[in-house]
């Protein structure tokens, strides 16, 4: 392969749950010719779409991890990373638009913009990735682009411009019209692979001229030659292409497309929208952060000839051991070449180094800035920086959410417990928001993750691929503690037991806080702590605040302030102020109206409005605060506030509640209060417990 | 200033007191205008106010988007914080908004029938204890009197408090001898308070149109201030 890097594109595929993105991808590899025949989801000849590579997503009909594959089409080089449309795995979906250039949001024609579609937008949004709408599955009954493309600028506030006109809809869904071209295009063949070109039908030239002008006025604000032309009635092709990508580029604009992957319809026509509209790397500003010059931010320049910076920003166990995926932002990456990982501060040998096609690999000898590759055999995390060994960057930590949900499992016996750590530090690698301990008093392994589904995948995939058999405890909520007032302490820490002794007293008061999870403020004077024990009182306060005395969970929105102490000329340390910091913290934290917080979940269901009724009876029952509904035409969307500890096994009981036609998303939003009477419960439960297991 | 002193001195009582006490459970209230008045921020107002009292408000809206019109209930709720120097606003924010649940419906000419059916689903199915409803951008050229008994007979059958607010074009508002605005004439039997928004050079005042049996057509002397677009004396 030649390096043109103006040719290169790395996009990512987004979308809400069923839209049909892994069939986009997979007729998009189709049609770029490089696999033969093609496959559905869930398909009758049992072989399942090429991108979806592990067996458990096939089994589920949904992609869980993002593999990157490479694509040619009009001798341009697109990488695709296909993106896991289900919030539990959000993780992996932001991770893959760090390394995205480039994005198209896929919608279903009937289902339109979903809670799924809102929250991969933010993120999109979040990420600055420049995106293309492809409006999918216009052959269903139902089909209405129209419809979506206003709820595109409506409900996500996108600048959404129609470049294509559908030709018949539903089961007449013929082709589509090209409102730059001002042609109609069909797609025929066995499987659409050849595009005949024809002129507009005559029933829709006037609804073809309108919409044209549409898109004209709105390319005209990103272009002052066009606008020109525009006027004159001299508005040429490139003009608007150009003014497009400008627009799209900006991200001030959002060119959609039609089609419907399943029929072989319009998805050639999307890839040279990707071709046209979407940034190449240089037209991406990527920055890392200079380790050596106290994290100063420095510009990356997508050259081959630069100092190399990449990214990994995906482990995948292969057959033939560990596939990091890395994308590369500056310089050149050389077989046999030197890197460094900047966060374990190990250098390291390039071996093999791939280009992915979701199941099949190729293997090539350099790869440069642009680029997403594969390489084999490393020892890193998912996340790491490899650069060239003369640099210190660091690219941006990615925004990594805390765990909300933890489960205990318990291996069946020793080969399981083996295969389980085995399994376990590869997840953890992987996947940042995946977590394990050992709980030091049960002796139990635990795992902690974003939701049950989550987890779920994660022991499924260790029983699958690791042969680890194991039981899982019950699912158990992270649970905080917290205080409401104020309340002074006064502790003295005193031990004469032969030898030396230990003293230390601290006086002060702890107080909510609101800003963040624990403060500590000194305002002794006079030194009636010396300066050099202050900061065990900070550590003793913090070790008080691991394990709260309600149900021993970590307390948090804690302020501290000492202001008052005193000390002893011999018997008094480091060890001796942090005993009592502890000591005064356990005694004033009872006294300081401590609570139970509990994490609370935005959660988002959407489903036919004959069905309202038991979706709010669902959430009520859940103890859900309804926040707000929206009813469009037949479908209602349900937006709740709910906490955690409710939802376990909701997705099975609004299924059957719904006959499956219902279905939500929920992410982590806030802790909130525990009510009275169920902290109660909560507190005689854990106690009771704990008296069992001593 | 704390919350019950806060609903005690809120000019929202002047304006019952002119008004026998309020428009009260089983009967509707209307507020009209024309467009771009402050009429959304009237209702919030008054939604606001009986949230406040510890009353669940249910709050119908017909537009494309729900987090415009939350917006809306924080930008009030700050500014009558802040005016009135509310003591822990952060809390009470939090409590009264789980009184609150927004319900929208975008669909282009979604029938009160329909809107009817889903407030009784939220009502009874999902256990919410609404006292209020308010209903904004309410639509007489597509629903009219039939529309208007209906909802009259769901606010008697629920025990309702209901406010809608309509807009009209500047020759529908023209009023006859009475004060009626010629384009709510034909319903004026159907509800039972009637406010306009009247705006001024300086302000919007509020006059009471209709006020239970009588027509009084006068002054209710509280206005909108257009800055913050709360109700004032």
């Amino acid at each position: 392969m030649s390096y043109d890097i103006s040719k290169m594109r790395n996009i990512g595929i987004s979308a809400h749950i069923d839209s049909g993105k892994t069939t986009l991808t997979e007729r998009i590899l189709f049609y770029a010719q490089k696999i033969h025949a093609i496959h559905e989801v869930r398909g009758k000849d049992g072989v399942g779409a090429t991108m979806d590579s592990m067996e458990l997503e096939r089994e589920r009909g949904i992609t869980i991890a993002s593999a990157s594959t490479n694509v040619t089409w009009n001798n341009h080089e697109i990488n695709i990373i296909d993106t896991p449309g289900h919030v539990d795995f959000t993780i992996e979906v932001e991770r893959a638009l760090r390394v995205l250039d480039g994005a198209v949001l896929v919608l279903c024609s009937v289902g339109g913009v979903q809670s799924q579609s809102i929250t991969v937008d933010r993120q999109l949004k979040r990420y600055n990735v420049p995106r293309l709408a492809f409006i999918n599955k216009c052959d269903r009954v139902g089909a209405n682009p129209f419809k979506v493309k206003n709820q595109l600028v409506e409900k996500l506030d996108l600048n959404a411009v129609l470049l294509q006109l559908p030709i018949g809809l539903e089961d007449k869904f013929e082709g589509l019209i090209d409102l730059v071209t001002m042609k109609a295009y069909y797609f025929e063949g066995a499987a659409g692979e050849q595009i005949r070109e024809d002129e507009i039908p005559e029933d829709m030239r006037g609804e073809a001229e309108e919409k044209r002008e549409e898109l004209l006025d709105a390319a005209s604000m990103f272009s002052d030659e066009l606008a020109e032309a525009y006027l004159e009635g001299e508005a040429t092709e490139e003009m608007i292409y150009d003014a497009v990508r400008r627009g799209t580029l900006e991200r001030q604009m959002v060119p959609v497309l039609l089609g419907s992957a399943y029929k072989n319809k319009g998805v050639q026509t999307l890839l040279d929208a990707v071709v046209r509209y979407l940034p190449e790397p240089r037209e991406v500003h990527n920055y890392a952060l200079d380790l050596d010059k106290d994290e100063e931010q420095v510009e990356l320049v997508s050259d081959f000839q630069e100092k190399t910076v990449a990214l990994a920003f995906k482990l995948e166990e292969g057959q033939y051991g560990q596939l990091t995926y890395l994308r590369i932002y500056q310089g050149t990456v050389k077989k046999g070449s030197e890197l460094y990982n900047v966060r374990s501060r190990k250098r390291f040998k390039v071996g093999r180094l791939i280009r992915m096609h979701a199941d099949t690999m190729a293997d090539i000898n350099e790869a440069y800035a642009g680029d997403i590759v594969a390489l084999f055999g490393i020892d890193c995390a998912s996340g790491d920086t490899f650069c060239d060994p003369s640099l210190n960057y660091s690219l941006t930590s990615m925004y990594v959410p805390k765990p909300v949900i933890s489960l205990a499992l318990y291996p069946k016996d020793k080969k399981a417990s083996d295969n389980m750590s085995k399994a376990l530090a590869r997840f953890t690698k992987e996947d940042p928001t995946f977590r394990t301990y050992v709980d030091e008093e049960s002796n139990q392994t635990i795992i902690q993750g974003m939701g049950e589904l989550h987890l779920e995948v994660y022991i499924e995939r260790m029983k699958r691929e690791y042969r680890a058999e194991v039981e899982t405890g019950m699912p158990q909520v992270a649970y905080r503690e917290t205080i409401t007032s104020r309340a002074d302490f006064n502790y003295t820490h005193k031990k004469q037991t032969g030898g030396a002794g230990q003293f230390g007293r601290v006086a002060g008061y702890i107080e909510p806080f609101h800003e963040g999870d624990y403060e500590f403020v000194d305002e002794t004077k006079g030194g009636v702590i010396p300066r050099e024990y202050i900061p065990a009182c900070d550590a003793g306060f913090k070790k008080g605040m691991e394990k709260g005395a309600l149900i021993g969970f970590p307390i948090v929105g804690v302020r501290v302030v000492v202001n008052d102490g005193s000390t002893h000329a011999v018997d008094s340390s480091e060890m001796a102020f942090q005993a009592a910091a502890f000591g005064a913290f356990r005694e004033v934290y009872k006294k300081a109206g401590p609570i139970l917080l509990e994490p609370i979940m935005k959660v988002s269901v959407d489903g036919p409005n004959e069905f309202q009724g038991n979706i709010y009876a669902g959430l009520n029952q859940r103890r859900g605060v309804i926040v707000s509904s929206n009813e469009d035409g037949s479908f209602s969307q349900v937006e709740a506030e709910v906490p955690l500890s409710e939802m376990f096994g909701y997705s099975t009981v609004l299924r059957s509640m719904t006959q499956g036609k219902a279905e939500f998303t929920m992410e982590f939003l806030k802790y909130g209060k525990v009510p009275q009477s169920i902290a109660e419960e909560l507190i005689q439960e854990i106690r009771k417990k704990n008296e069992k297991s001593s | 200033m704390v919350r019950t002193e806060l609903v005690k001195r809120s000019p929202l009582r002047l304006m019952e007191k002119s008004m026998h006490g309020g428009v009260g459970k089983g009967n509707i209230g209307i507020l009209v205008s024309k467009k771009g008045i402050g009429k959304t921020a009237c209702l919030v107002h008054i939604a606001t106010d009986k949230l406040l009292q510890d009353k669940h408000v249910i709050h119908v809206s017909y537009s494309s988007r729900t987090d415009h019109i939350i917006s809306w209930y924080e930008d009030i709720f700050k500014e009558i914080a802040r005016k009135r120097n509310l003591e822990s606003a952060m809390t009470v924010h939090d409590e009264i908004i789980k009184k609150r649940v927004i319900m929208n419906f975008s669909q282009e000419g979604t029938k009160t029938e329909q809107v009817l059916t889903s407030l009784r689903s939220m009502i009874r199915d999902g256990n919410f204890k609404a006292e209020a409803i308010v209903i904004d951008g309410f639509d007489f050229k597509k629903g009219g009197n039939d529309d208007l008994e209906q909802i009259k007979a769901f606010a008697v059958e629920l025990d309702l408090e209901i406010w809608i607010s309509t807009s009209m074009e500047q020759e529908e508002l023209k009023t006859d001898k009475n004060g009626v605005p010629k384009g709510m004439q034909p319903y004026i039997d159907n509800f039972c308070i009637l406010v306009n928004l009247v705006p001024e050079r300086e302000f919007i005042r509020l006059q009471l149109v209709k006020d239970h049996g009588t027509i009084p057509n006068e002054d209710l002397h509280i206005k909108l201030d257009p800055k913050t677009l709360l109700i004032a004396e």
